[in-house]
């Protein structure tokens, strides 16, 4: 028996006395567990009702038969999905994309909450806060369309860089720009909005432990090497951890706005397969037997990642 | 249970007696069709044609429109509702789901309505051969858009090109080059050739007018291969790629949007287009609409373009017909004949003059010269009170139009000159029309993987056209595509193609 199984046995104790006890609870704190219900009912008729759908994946879906009256194929669209030569390459377009945006878009909330946090002047920074949500309210397709006005070919940084380097960079037209600017968007439109969460872990640090620095005459950068990023480890940890469940998502409505005949071969990740197949072919069952692929990676990914917290001593997910 | 039984009976009596005492009430269709008039919304109270219909046939439609721009997604999405509206308008006749709903009964079987001349005149006077395109394993179960097929064409200012000296028909491909020369010296911020980034219509036009085949080809042994295998192809691709050098093309061109496309031409930025033809009349009546001294033709529609060997072969934009009319199961068996009937009527004179035209002094209007009149040439405030009515009433009801009786939609307007010319070279670029063989047929590997195919082929001639690839990586993206399930592809359809033929 492993030591967690023996706590937890010491603290609920065994098979009928767990049960016998939690009823006890139930009875005792009743309106506490009614308040639990919607929620309850939500999570059961919105996610765990529809996941019974899934078994379309291993079905020849015809939407007209019903998914109890579809053909049953087993495995036929994983296997068709690897017999295509080239999933690796959607494969490996996902995966770039994604290391992309945890080395480059992951910290940017993080250092921009730092910033925030070091601002003296409380409105200034209250004004800045809500100037960096705005872009998180603006839609993808706004923002691709501003996109193509400043870094399409008659646009002004198109321009601007022409001049400066004697050469023009196709910023829009080129699959190794491609992923630059995906990122460079998300950087855009996302981070101000990351640093809520982070925000709210800096608001639990201790002042005191400011002075004390201070007395000790610790300047700004020791502050925050030594005070400021140990109080908010852990709530990076778990962002991490959770970042790694959507390690194969990469949406596919941002990519297919950004995507032309030039650049397209750097955008065919899973999530455009899943997209193409799917809506674009009409074929259920295949972008669902994709689609289950990626969450059974994503799953992994989260249990590892948090399995490796723990080992590393951090408190992690759960 | 016996209880239970009764019950039930008792219902189903009720049931009865109310369809029995409704029997003069119209059946209500519904019908899912793509809207293109977004500006102004469809009126369905009160709406005299629809009254009109209804009147004529006893059907009284209930519509429900979905944006055209993407009428393929929510078709889809539809098709996965159990409850399907009665009539649907298929645009892609051969996509993968609605193949594979027809197989497991999402729609009626209409072989032998098709078939029948004696109840069902309008119907059977269809092409057996368009009815053959579109049947699944067989069988037809739907009716036809019916679509002119020579559409595709090549159109330009020939006041433009007069001024940069080129004043003569465009009647081989030497001309074309010759006018596409003069066009790219006109200015330098002008270019010759309007494309954009929807490129497919350009190189397919092109490609074809070289000789080669429409996606698919029969070479001399009658085995199936693909178009860019064809000598031709590449002679297309390069006219562009020279054109492209000389500056005769928009170097940006594949990161314009389709929405620009007709703005190009209008602020005159390039002055030739390969396209649907009858677009070189609409941007006629635009400029004639818009810009001041504009009286006389400047969109020449070019004719049968002859290659070095005399031989002629024309793009035809499409295989004769756009889509079907599909008829779902949510149509009762008994209200079959009525739809059916309906259907019929939609084929006949008044039908598709009702689709196309509406009624008369409603959303459109007689002349005293016994033409119908054309509201583009009314005062501003008449046309556009004019206009809105047929944008309230008529909106998109033509894309329900099939007209595989081939009547011509009556009462005709007078014919503008460039109208005429369209009309014209639809019976002339008719003969010449290469159609693509494996049209009717189905591979699987096209199903699995079609989608992600063929942007193969297409991005790697767009590159090439700009330059950016030269012919060594034209030809490793042909191999890329040939190993990554072309090949396969092709086999398949060449399978299907003997077996067809057999």
């Amino acid at each position: 028996m492993t030591t967690k199984a023996i706590e937890r046995r010491a603290i609920h104790g065994t098979g009928k006395q767990y049960w016998r006890r939690l009823g006890n609870e139930v009875r005792r704190d009743k309106w506490l567990y009614f308040l639990l219900l919607p929620g309850l009912i939500y999570f059961i008729v919105f996610k765990y009702l529809p996941m019974f759908g899934i078994v379309i994946a291993f079905e020849n879906y015809v939407p007209f038969s019903g998914v109890l009256g579809s053909e049953w194929v087993g495995l036929k669209w994983f296997n068709s999905f690897f017999r295509f030569p080239a999933w690796l390459t959607y494969l490996k377009n996902t995966l770039i994309l994604s290391l992309m945006n945890i080395v480059f878009f992951f910290p940017a909330p993080i250092i921009l909450a730092l910033l925030l946090n070091e601002m003296r002047k409380l409105r200034y920074k209250k004004l800045l806060q809500t100037f960096l949500y705005v872009p998180h309210f603006i839609s993808i397709v706004i923002v691709v369309s501003i996109t193509f006005v400043m870094f399409g070919p008659s646009g002004i940084v198109y321009k601007a860089t022409q001049n400066l380097l004697g050469h023009a960079i196709n910023y829009m037209g080129s699959p190794d720009t491609f992923r630059w600017m995906i990122i460079g968007q998300t950087i855009w439109k996302e981070t101000g909005w990351g640093t809520i969460i982070f925000l709210a872990a800096l608001t639990n640090v201790d002042t005191q432990l400011y002075e004390a620095a201070m007395v000790d005459g610790a300047g700004r950068l020791r502050r925050l090497w030594h005070i400021t990023l140990p109080a908010i480890r852990s709530t990076i940890v778990l962002m991490l951890i959770l970042r790694m469940g959507s390690m194969l998502d990469t949406g596919y409505d941002h990519l297919i706005l950004m995507a032309n005949p030039l650049n397209r071969s750097a955008s065919q990740t899973l999530d455009v397969f899943v997209y193409q197949q799917g809506i674009q072919q009409g074929q259920f069952s295949y972008a669902s037997a994709i689609g289950l692929m990626k969450s059974i990676v994503s799953v992994t990914l989260v249990l590892g990642s948090n399995k490796i917290a723990h080992l590393l001593g951090e408190q992690g997910l759960y | 249970m016996k209880k239970l039984v009764s019950v039930l009976l008792a219902l189903l009596l009720a049931l009865g007696m109310m369809s029995f005492a409704s029997a003069d009430e119209p059946l209500v269709v519904t019908v899912l069709l793509p809207e293109f008039t977004m500006d102004v919304d469809f009126v369905a109270e009160n709406n005299p044609i629809l009254d009109a219909i209804e009147e004529a046939t006893g059907v009284r439609l209930q519509i429900t429109w979905a944006p055209n721009e993407n009428y393929g997604d929510i078709l889809n999405t539809t098709m996965a509702d159990k409850d399907l509206p009665m009539l649907i308008a298929a645009t892609d006749a051969r996509s993968p789901l609605i193949m594979n709903s027809a197989r497991a009964g999402a729609f009626w079987d209409l072989t032998d309505y098709v078939s029948d001349a004696e109840n069902y005149p309008n119907l059977a006077l269809g092409d057996s051969q368009i009815y053959n395109n579109i049947s699944v394993d067989g069988r037809v179960y739907g009716i036809y858009r019916t679509r002119n097929y020579p559409r595709g064409g090549a159109y330009y200012r020939s006041d433009i090109a007069k001024e940069v000296g080129f004043d003569k028909e465009v009647k081989t491909l030497d001309d074309l080059t010759e006018l596409a020369e003069a066009l790219a010296k006109y200015s330098d911020d002008t270019y010759a050739l309007n494309i954009c980034s929807y490129t497919a219509g350009t190189i397919s036009f092109i490609t074809v007018a070289y000789g080669a085949p429409n996606n698919w080809g029969v070479d001399e042994n009658g085995n199936i291969y693909p178009a860019h295998l064809s000598p031709a192809y590449l002679e297309g691709l390069n006219w562009l790629r020279h054109l492209y050098e000389i500056g005769g093309i928009d170097p940006n061109f594949a990161q314009i949007s389709t929405n620009d496309w007709n703005d190009i031409e209008r602020t005159n930025k390039a002055f030739m287009r390969f396209d649907c033809l009858d677009n070189a009349y609409r941007q006629q009546e635009w400029f004639e609409n818009n810009v001041e001294g504009v009286t006389e033709t400047i969109f020449a529609q070019v004719g049968p373009l002859a290659k070095a060997d005399g031989s002629i072969t024309i793009w035809p934009q499409n295989p004769g017909f756009s889509g079907e009319i599909l008829v779902t199961k949510s149509v009762k068996a008994e209200d079959m004949e009525k739809v059916m009937k309906f259907l019929d009527w939609c084929n006949s004179d008044a039908g598709i003059s009702m689709l196309n035209l509406g009624v008369e002094n409603v959303t459109y209007w007689m002349g005293d010269d016994g033409y119908r009149i054309d509201i583009s040439k009314l005062p501003e405030e008449e046309y556009n009170e004019k206009s809105n009515a047929g944008k309230q009433f008529l909106h998109d009801l033509n894309q329900l139009n099939m007209g595989v009786s081939y009547h011509a939609v009556e009462p005709a307007m007078k014919l503008s000159e460039s109208r005429q010319r369209f009309a014209d070279l639809n019976v002339e670029l008719a003969p010449y029309a290469v159609l693509d063989p494996c049209y009717p047929l189905v591979s699987q590997t096209n199903i699995d993987y079609g989608a992600q195919l063929s942007p193969i082929i297409s991005d790697a001639a767009v590159q090439y056209i700009a330059g950016i690839i030269d012919e060594a990586g034209l030809r490793a993206a042909w191999a890329d595509w040939a190993a990554q399930g072309g090949d396969a592809m092709t086999q398949e359809y060449n399978e299907a193609y003997h077996a067809a033929q057999q």
